[in-house]
């Protein structure tokens, strides 16, 4: 085996503000991505199994175990597996706690899959108690990310993250007390109560959370500078105040709240798509694989809109509740897109770092760049696979065809299972390649 | 022979973007290159702050000049790392910028 010194300091000094914000070790964001890996080829195999339940009614216990591996253990776990890097970049202060990062993913990971496998198994006595250890562990990501999102400026990307991080708390609490409720009996959970917890998790909470985010990705991978960002702001500030004025009035059954909700929300949501539009005018970039994802991504989010506006005209329950399906499902699709596209762009970054800091990328030979540390064709076909899944898990809903649902579960399954690999192949294949370094075991 | 500055010039255009692909002279992130009383001195910057490489990226730069100039104009040279004024696209050379737009890299 070869043995090499790792190469001295360098004797020319760095000063300034190079020192960045200490963001935590990168196995802290990879453990939540790993998982959330897993928890969307679980979404997409449960979509498929799920298939002929989904077009009968929503509320069948196969149909909310999918909705829950979708939200929880797939959306929710990667989007805080992100923010537990983003928010301390973004803010310029560190996480209050690593360990506490380690143990919300630890806590929160099993909970979330025990809830849904006990969804699907009609097990009311599980499902409680491990929705109280989601909570619980998404109580512990709040507190620690209330440490960077407490600190002043930021911008846009740190008010939108203050938002997504209280709703996301707010959903938690309505999903808990509704857990506790199917055990207990202690009221009616109509329709309308568990779309306002839908909504709200899938707007504010999570909806939000990307917006913020992106409001700093997007910029900064395209290199477009606008002098200011005022469909950012708005995004972030209107769609978490319509997500929770539109989940009132759906809780209250009162139509004039719940159309006010919609309202702010459209705009909030328009302000979101006015600034993508912006920041790919301003580019001095060419485009790339991204925005093909969030490109087909912002479409969902167009067809969720205007699916869940027919949805809240029409009179007729059965079709109303065909299209509420329709619209979550095109909003699932929305982040599931958007979180698929920028995955590629994050994690080799992520893993960038962490082989640099190991000394595993090669020094003799070209420069290994993020884009190196995946396959851009696979990439490709991954996002013609989730594409397809999504046109036929929503067209499915829409049209009630079980079969070609269950396909678009397969086909986001598979785009999921293939990411996952094509993202760990390459920096693994880097990791096993390394020389072993003087002063570590050879 | 040629001078410190340029061979310092030519030791950071080794440096590249590892999002980018491109160098970071071209990027136009290298602000100044001087020598204050036989010191070399080096003010860059990044694209963003909390830009991915924010750590990584003027260590590059400190290691390649480390590398190229003879140990006693390396000793006391520096790399500063400045925000203002913050870095424009339009800092980059006409052949990066070409390169960006049309997915060509260095």
């Amino acid at each position: 085996m070869n043995v090499i010194a790792r190469a001295p300091a360098p004797s020319v000094t760095v000063s300034g503000g190079a020192s960045g914000p200490p963001t935590p070790p990168a196995s802290v964001p990879l453990t939540f991505f790993a998982a959330a890996g897993a928890g969307g080829v679980a979404f997409g195999v449960a979509l498929l199994l799920s298939s002929s339940d989904a077009v009968i009614s929503p509320f069948l216990p196969q149909v909310l175990a999918t909705a829950h591996f979708g939200v929880l253990a797939f959306l929710t776990v990667a989007v805080l597996g992100a923010l537990h890097q983003f928010a301390p970049v973004a803010a310029g202060r560190p996480l209050r706690s690593v360990v506490a990062a380690r143990i919300t993913a630890g806590v929160l990971v099993p909970a979330v899959w025990v809830l849904a496998i006990a969804f699907a198994a009609g097990r009311p006595g599980i499902v409680a108690p491990a929705g109280l250890a989601a909570f619980v562990a998404m109580c512990l990501a709040a507190w620690n990310l209330s440490g960077p999102l407490s600190a002043r400026g930021g911008g846009v990307p740190v008010i939108g993250l203050r938002w997504a991080t209280g709703l996301l708390l707010v959903t938690a609490s309505m999903g808990v007390l509704y857990a506790f409720d199917l055990r207990e009996g202690w009221f009616a959970l109509l329709p309308r109560a568990v779309a306002a917890h839908a909504h709200l998790g899938l707007i504010g909470w999570l909806g939000v959370a990307y917006m913020s985010v992106a409001e700093k990705l997007w910029p900064m991978f395209l290199l477009s500078h606008r002098k200011r960002n005022r469909s950012g702001k708005l995004a972030v500030c209107l769609t978490p105040i319509g997500a929770v004025i539109l989940a009132a009035g759906l809780l209250g059954s009162v139509a004039g709240l719940m159309f006010l909700g919609a309202g702010v929300v459209a705009i909030g949501l328009g302000a979101h798509l006015t600034s993508l539009v912006a920041v790919i005018r301003h580019r001095m970039r060419g485009l790339e694989l991204l925005h093909a994802f969030v490109i087909a991504s912002a479409a969902f989010l167009i067809v969720a809109v205007i699916v869940g506006t027919i949805a809240a005209s029409s009179s007729d329950p059965a079709t109303r509740l065909r299209l509420v399906s329709a619209e979550v499902m095109a909003l699932i699709c929305w982040l599931v897109l958007a979180l698929l596209g920028h995955a590629h762009k994050v994690v080799p970054f992520i893993a960038w770092t962490a082989l640099k800091t190991r000394g595993a990328l090669p020094t003799g030979g070209p420069p290994v760049l993020f884009s190196h540390l995946y396959d851009r064709r696979t990439a490709q076909v991954t996002f013609g696979l989730v594409l397809v899944g999504a046109c036929l898990a929503v067209g499915g809903l829409l049209a009630s065809q079980g079969a070609v649902v269950g396909a678009g579960g397969l086909a986001v399954a598979l785009a999921t299972l293939i990411t996952a690999v094509n993202l760990t192949l390459h920096p693994l294949a880097l990791l096993r390649s390394q020389p072993a370094i003087e002063g570590r075991t050879a | 022979m040629a001078s410190t500055v340029e061979r310092a010039r030519r030791a950071l255009r080794t440096v590249l973007d590892p999002e980018l692909g491109i160098d970071i002279v071209a990027l136009g992130l290298i602000y100044d290159i001087r020598e204050d009383d036989g010191r070399l001195v080096v003010e860059m910057t990044l694209t963003t702050p909390g830009c991915p490489v924010s750590q990584s990226l003027p260590q590059e730069a400190a290691r390649a000049l480390d590398l190229e100039l003879p140990a006693d104009e390396s000793r006391d040279a520096q790399v500063r790392v400045v925000w203002d004024p913050p870095w424009t696209p339009e800092r980059m050379e006409p052949g990066a910028m070409d390169a960006l737009m049309h997915g060509r890299r260095g």
